[in-house]
């Protein structure tokens, strides 16, 4: 077992969930929302891929799980940094008008 | 077969859209999409940690995808791409050490 891959791809893996737990202790600059919130999404849909796989990869299944939680704690720290779920949707709306100041014009 | 019969078995497959074994693979790209969108993230805010773990994760998987059962080549791909990105990463968070350092000195 210590030699197959289905072995140490969860062992590896647990290096995201161990990554976010250590980031929690910086600071919320550090998080990039995109990033969190895919790999949050990421984790609870693996979870379910880890169960239904044969052969079954418990390790897998409880470490997305684990994952999942630590990004969403990640992701409630950035929203709370950027002041709020209404200040992030203003903070979206301008980077999209940044991208594409002609629609901006129009108006 | 008919065209009909060919989407009904392809819905119906054990690997088709009704399983995750569909979804799970299509959902890794978004972690490449997210990648590429900070590819122009400032280097002093990237988390090293984060993206060593894609880096070796993302390699490692890109081989585990070809030996579970079913085999997943969607999946192996997306990973790959994982991994790649987060070298791709690694490499600036390294750069942009080295050239503190280079000022520091």
């Amino acid at each position: 077992m210590w030699n197959s891959t289905h072995f140490w791809g969860p062992v590896v893996n647990w290096g995201l969930p161990v990554a976010a737990i250590a980031d929690t202790q910086k600071s919320p600059e550090m998080i990039s929302g995109k990033m969190t919130l895919a790999l949050a999404v990421y984790s609870s849909v693996f979870s379910r891929f880890a169960w239904m796989v044969t052969p079954r990869n418990y390790l897998l299944f409880i470490m997305h799980l684990t994952n999942c939680g630590a990004q969403l704690v990640q992701i409630t720290r950035y929203v709370s940094f950027h002041g709020g779920m209404s200040n992030l949707g203003k903070m979206i709306e301008m980077e999209f008008n940044q991208k594409s100041p002609a629609k901006e014009n129009e108006n | 077969m008919t065209t009909a019969s060919r989407f009904k078995s392809l819905w119906n497959s054990p690997v088709g859209p009704k399983t995750v074994h569909f979804w799970a693979p299509l959902m890794k790209w978004a972690l490449v999409i997210a990648g590429l969108g900070d590819l122009n993230r400032p280097a002093e805010k990237l988390s090293v940690g984060q993206q060593t773990t894609l880096a070796v994760s993302g390699l490692i998987w890109t081989r585990w995808c070809l030996i579970i059962k079913p085999k997943n080549y969607p999946l192996s791909a997306s990973n790959f791409f994982v991994g790649l990105c987060g070298v791709y990463q690694l490499a600036r968070i390294y750069k942009y050490e080295q050239s503190k350092k280079k000022i520091e000195a």
